[in-house]
């Protein structure tokens, strides 16, 4: 899904780490968790605020659960609240949801006060699966093909978040590429394209603030 | 099926104030620009040495009246535009694009030349005290020293943490206070006189300088309005905290200048301060205390103006960052670090602008308090001062459009005011230039100085009209602040409401 493709390609394989600031990498699965629901055709963005379009729980637990919230707390319609609101703990809920699948696993690291668990990919396959998101996504824009609407929306906040240049890392191979983002972003239905806007903008005032 | 959407917790809202700021940690953070114990002992003791005039501690108090009325109107239009990061972007809300960017122009130089000055004051006050302990050091040295250090801070985007800055804002705060009871304990000829708060020497010539160099220790209370978004109340808060940093910072320096000229005597502390400079206060309570708390309060002025250059160096960066992602500067200083989001290019700049206008100082063998910190930091307080002047203006403007539910006090009258008012410090601080840096009145330097300032800021509005004409998309994009857009139809009616308005200028949702 979504959030889970925009995980895999925002945390070093090695590591675990967030490859942005640990604030923009949370702006950006959460606006991949709403993009899911507007896919999915639960909800949709006018104007900055959100609207329920379905109230069907969606098969995905994790997407039933922000939708859930959502409905129970309807007096926020607000993108950037719920941005804010979901950047929170998006790493932690998007990186159980891969552990589910099966394509991370926990690692509960000692810090300098407390632990922290990170979801990364441990075996091999793991490993190569979770490249494999990047590369797919440079391998499309390199080709030129048709994206499909989720893509879009993925290359849209990987724009917004600042991941391009680790996706279309290679500035020779990728060079037809970076032409290709502007309008795989303008060409996504109305609410979309906001959600990215929005997305960007948040992690735009996020990144002037500093602050940790 | 009909559900009470309104009922239960807020969820949301509870969650979001947990990680916001309340009204002291954004004091904390406008008062730590200003750094009181930098202004307190660099700059007051400057003035007195300078101007030669009594009338500073009635100075501060004129120059916080002033910024409060101008705070009534500038926090009301903050809580209108999106991302009100600095100055300029309320400059082309209120007066249009052309006007922001050329006030863009005037702001780069004027913050990045206070910021360099700051290095003189840290230079001169760090090897004064290596002098103390027997280890000759040039001023330089100790500017290169901090000036490395600021900048590889700079570039890992290291800000002091809200709590180490509150702790030692608190220190410093009691140091003052300390230290100003000394003074006022200890008066000359066993008399406490408050002659210097009458408002008389006010109606002088001298009054332009002696409020410039004032408003120059208020520079960084308006970044608060850069935490709107992380705000407990976005309304309350920031119009609180904001308030707080200009009357805390104004009693403040007021009460300290008054104190030490209690403990000298009004008709000597022109002299004094001339004799000791920056040593000016330390002299003063040296006889009366423990040299442990005179120790203190020297290592405490020295991570004072630490401080203080770091936070300029951040507000130089972020600004050019701001002005890079907008498309004004060219698009590398647009540019964040991903993991830790510094801005690089705009960091590097200011350091690489600072090393060589240090560099050049020391290459001339110049004083470095008078000419890099009193005189850098005076220029740009000239500066920030037309911002200031150009920003009451733009906050009239913008309330005169449209009022947008303020109260007519803070969207009409407590603006005009602030206009006049600081159209009056402008003027004054005009004609006096030429005393203000101490040249003789042959000296180009005295129109020089504003000369420049009109000459980047037409070159501003000049590259905003070739903007216009050639990007006219990204013109339009001017003054939304790190408000960017990825690959959006600069027309399309959906994302702009507000068509009517300036780009971005909608109201907050809460």
């Amino acid at each position: 899904m979504l959030a889970d493709q925009f995980f895999l390609i925002a945390h070093e394989d090695r590591t675990g780490r967030s490859r942005l600031h640990p604030r923009a990498t949370g702006l950006g699965l959460a606006a991949a968790l709403l993009a899911e629901l507007v896919l999915d055709g639960r909800l949709g963005i006018t104007d900055g605020d959100l609207m329920i379009l379905d109230r069907r729980p969606p098969a995905d637990a994790l997407a039933h659960d922000v939708l859930d919230l959502l409905i129970a707390q309807s007096r926020h319609r607000d993108v950037r609240t719920w941005l804010a609101f979901l950047s929170q703990d998006a790493a932690a809920r998007v990186g159980e949801r891969l552990m589910r699948l099966g394509a991370v696993e926990p690692v509960t690291r000692r810090r300098m006060l407390g632990t922290q668990t990170l979801y990364m990919p441990n075996s091999a396959e793991q490993r190569n699966a979770a490249a494999w998101a990047g590369a797919r996504l440079a391998n499309l824009l390199v080709r030129g093909v048709e994206l499909s609407v989720s893509d879009r929306v993925l290359v849209g906040l990987v724009t917004a978040t600042g991941l391009t240049r680790h996706v279309l890392y290679d500035f020779e191979m990728h060079r037809h590429a970076f032409q290709a983002l502007p309008t795989a972003v303008e060409s996504l239905p109305g609410d979309l394209r906001e959600l990215v806007e929005f997305t960007e903008a948040s992690v735009g005032s996020v990144l002037t603030v500093g602050r940790r | 099926m009909v559900r009470n959407d309104e009922a239960g917790p807020d969820i949301v809202g509870q969650a979001l104030a947990k990680n916001r700021l309340g009204v002291p940690s954004v004091v904390f953070f406008g008062v730590a620009g200003a750094a009181p114990l930098t202004v307190i002992i660099g700059a007051i003791s400057a003035i007195y040495a300078i101007i030669g005039s009594t009338a500073v501690p009635i100075a501060y108090l004129v120059v916080a009246g002033i910024l409060s009325m101008f705070t009534v109107g500038f926090v009301a239009m903050s809580r209108h535009i999106v991302n009100s990061g600095a100055f300029y972007s309320y400059i082309s809300h209120g007066l249009g694009r052309v006007t922001g960017v050329g006030a863009a122009f005037v702001a780069l130089p004027a913050y990045s030349l206070m910021q360099i000055g700051l290095f003189g004051l840290f230079g001169s006050a760090a090897s004064g005290i290596l002098a103390q302990f027997g280890f000759k050091v040039p001023w330089f040295a100790c500017a290169i020293a901090a000036w490395a250090i600021v900048a590889v801070l700079g570039l890992l985007w290291v800000d002091l943490s809200g709590r180490v800055l509150a702790v030692l804002l608190v220190a410093e705060i009691s140091i003052v206070l300390l230290y100003d009871l000394v003074m006022v304990g200890h008066p000359a000829n066993h008399h406490v006189t408050f002659s210097t708060f009458s408002p008389a020497p006010l109606l002088t010539p001298v009054v332009g300088s002696l409020l410039v160099l004032a408003i120059a220790g208020f520079v960084g209370f308006e970044a608060t309005v850069v935490l709107s978004e992380e705000a407990k109340d976005p309304k309350r808060t920031i119009a609180r905290a904001t308030h707080w940093a200009v009357l805390l910072a104004g009693l403040l320096c007021s009460l300290s200048a008054w104190a030490m000229s209690v403990a000298t005597g009004p008709d000597r502390i022109a002299a004094v301060a001339k004799a000791h400079q920056t040593d000016l206060v330390f002299y003063l309570v040296s006889t009366h205390l423990p040299t442990a708390l005179v120790d203190v309060g020297y290592l405490l002025f020295l991570t004072s103006v630490f401080a203080a250059l770091l936070a300029f160096h951040a507000a130089v960066a972020r600004y050019q960052f701001a002005l890079g992602r907008e498309g004004v500067l060219p698009a590398a200083w647009g540019h964040t670090h991903p993991r830790t989001g510094a801005p690089l290019a705009g960091s590097l700049t200011q350091s690489l602008l600072a090393l060589g206008v240090l560099s050049a100082y020391a290459a001339a063998h110049a004083e470095p308090l008078v000419y890099v910190f009193a005189w850098l930091t005076t220029i740009g307080g000239l500066g920030v001062l037309i911002l200031m002047w150009a920003a009451s203006a733009a906050v009239f403007a913008f309330f005169t459009r449209n009022r947008r539910g303020e109260s007519v006090w803070r969207a009409y009258l407590a603006p005009t005011l602030s206009f006049l008012l600081l159209s009056g410090v402008l003027t004054a601080t005009l004609i006096g230039f030429g005393d203000l840096l101490q040249v003789p009145k042959s000296s180009p330097f005295q129109w020089l100085i504003p000369a420049l300032y009109v000459g980047v800021a037409l070159v501003g509005v000049i590259w905003a009209l070739i903007m216009r004409a050639g990007r006219p998309e990204v013109y339009a994009a001017i003054g939304r602040g790190a408000d960017g857009r990825v690959g959006a139809a600069p027309d399309n009616p959906v994302s702009r409401p507000l068509h009517a308005d300036p780009v971005g200028a909608r109201g907050r949702p809460y």
